[in-house]
């Protein structure tokens, strides 16, 4: 599903953000990446979403060179690969019901079908009761349910987390757990980036442990 | 059709969702576009007062001795034949008076007692539009007095030679003005686009963290531009008439020193269409220029 070739990325010349990367991940994977602040997490993630190009390697989602893809194809790329953020990423000018839909009217779908699984993705968050609040009327934890539902409404083949709990208390932590849990428990491949090695051991999956932009350690539970 | 009707929902949306952003843009094209008008009105009431100027450029010849009948025909025949005559009239010396004595209106006393061959006879040449200029005038002249022999010629030389410069610097100061004040509006207009656009970034980024296209993304941007220009220059046609209306109307008659008689018009429907179609273009085009900065894949 995901494979990463001997990726490096330079932001200068004395600055590399990441360096001679090689992953592979399959279909159905839950996969953690982990790594001290600056390790280079963020811009592993970016890259599988395209929204960073590696200064030299290549990148394959589903088969698909992401280092040679046009920049007019990189939405369709996104389409397959939901994004979960730190700070949500929420238009906190729109309900909780426009956040979701939103995903999928950029991608031309029908109104009442956007309804239909608007609805379905809040529920399975658990907050179809709150359609018409605006996020700042909501908990962190409940914003980064709906964040999540957004991510889950294109059904997407791949779930991106970058640090997903990052800003949340312990128990509202294992619930995103549950959720990303139960996204990979119906065939999404889950990436999730954490420094909260509590959760791993929790929750014990492949972890990619990363220094310096240098992968040092890739186990299995 | 769905698509459309999407667009044109969310464009107006977002303009809901931030009335007083909106209101700026609206208001900033507006003035800027007002400015631009008053320039135009400006220069399209001097271009009707230099108009009247032009057409009140006539040669006069004056005769020593009074044709007859038959010459004068001859004459008044070969002078409409020349390209740049557009009326050639006879004045007897009669007519002449007649017109002084008009022309003095209470003071007309003061001819009496005059013989009616006081004055000369004369004959006036009205030129065509394209030749009302210096040259031209002076060609005619020159014809006159080598095929006609009429010595006594009156074309008003000097003043011909310093309306032509005045023309020429108005024309100038039009282009540099003009052009300085279009720059602005483009430039006042892009940077306020460029500032709604930037309170909206983030959901510009969400956008295209989502998987829309740049189409889906710019579309509704492109339409909230021209729905705004469209708005600013019709705002910008209400502020001119309201100029034009309380303050324009009296003050550039005193300004412009202009004859009694001479009414200082307001723009032609053509050119307040024009505004509201620059507007659109120019909402349509800040629109864009902003948006190739704000959104990036």
């Amino acid at each position: 599903m995901i494979q990463l070739f001997n990726i490096c990325k330079s932001y200068s010349k004395e600055n590399s953000a990441l360096k001679d990367v090689s992953v592979h991940i399959q279909k159905g994977e839950f996969v953690y990446l982990t790594g001290p602040s600056g390790a280079g997490k963020t811009t592993l993630l970016k890259m599988l979403y395209g929204a960073e190009r590696p200064t030299r390697g290549q990148v394959l989602i589903n088969g698909q060179n992401v280092t040679r893809l046009r920049r007019s194809r990189v939405p369709y790329l996104r389409r397959q690969v939901g994004v979960v953020f730190q700070d949500y990423k929420l238009l906190n000018s729109r309900t909780v019901y426009e956040n979701v839909a939103f995903s999928l009217e950029a991608q031309g779908k029908k109104r009442y079908e956007v309804a239909q699984k608007v609805y379905q993705c809040l529920k399975k968050v658990g907050l179809e009761h709150k359609l018409k609040s605006k996020p700042l009327e909501l908990s962190g934890g409940e914003q980064q349910r709906v964040a999540i539902a957004r991510a889950l409404a294109v059904d997407p083949l791949i779930l991106l987390a970058d640090e997903p709990s990052g800003n949340l208390d312990a128990e509202v932590s294992l619930d995103i757990m549950e959720l990303l849990k139960g996204a990979n428990a119906r065939g999404t491949t889950v990436v999730m980036a954490t420094h909260d090695l509590h959760l791993c051991h929790l929750f014990p999956r492949r972890t990619i442990h990363l220094e310096a932009g240098r992968l040092v350690n890739d186990s299995m539970p | 059709m769905e698509a459309i009707r999407y667009f044109l929902f969310r464009s107006l949306r977002n303009m809901a969702s931030s009335p007083l952003l909106c209101s700026a843009a609206i208001l900033t094209m507006g003035v800027a576009l007002a400015a631009v008008g008053v320039f135009l009105l400006v220069v399209l009431n001097l271009q009707n007062l230099t108009k009247d100027w032009r057409d009140d450029i006539q040669v006069v010849a004056y005769m020593d001795k009074v044709p007859s009948a038959t010459e004068l025909d001859e004459v008044l025949q070969k002078v409409k034949a020349f390209p740049e005559v557009e009326t050639a009239i006879f004045v007897s010396k009669t007519d002449a008076l007649q017109r002084f004595t008009k022309r003095l209106g209470e003071d007309s006393d003061l001819l009496t007692g005059l013989r009616a061959d006081v004055l000369p006879a004369s004959l006036e040449l009205q030129l065509k539009g394209e030749y009302q200029t210096r040259n031209a005038v002076q060609q005619v002249a020159d014809r006159l007095k080598s095929e006609l022999k009429l010595e006594d010629l009156q074309y008003g030389k000097d003043w011909l030679e310093q309306f032509e410069s005045f023309t020429t610097l108005l024309e100038l100061v039009g282009v540099v003005l003009g052009g300085f004040l279009v720059f602005a509006a483009v430039f006042i207009v892009s940077n306020t686009i460029k500032l709604t656009l930037y309170a909206r970034r983030d959901e510009l980024e969400i956008m295209t963290l989502v998987g829309a296209t740049l189409r889906f993304i710019k579309t509704p941007f492109i339409i909230e531009g021209l729905l705004q220009g469209i708005l600013g220059g019709v705002l910008a046609v209400v502020i001119l008439y309201g100029l034009h209306h309380f303050v324009l109307k009296d003050g550039l008659q005193v300004l412009l020193l202009t004859p009694a008689g001479f009414t200082i018009e307001f723009l032609p429907r053509e050119m307040q269409l024009a505004i509201a179609a620059a507007g659109a273009f120019l909402g349509v085009l800040g629109s864009l220029l902003a948006l190739r900065r704000f959104v990036r894949i």
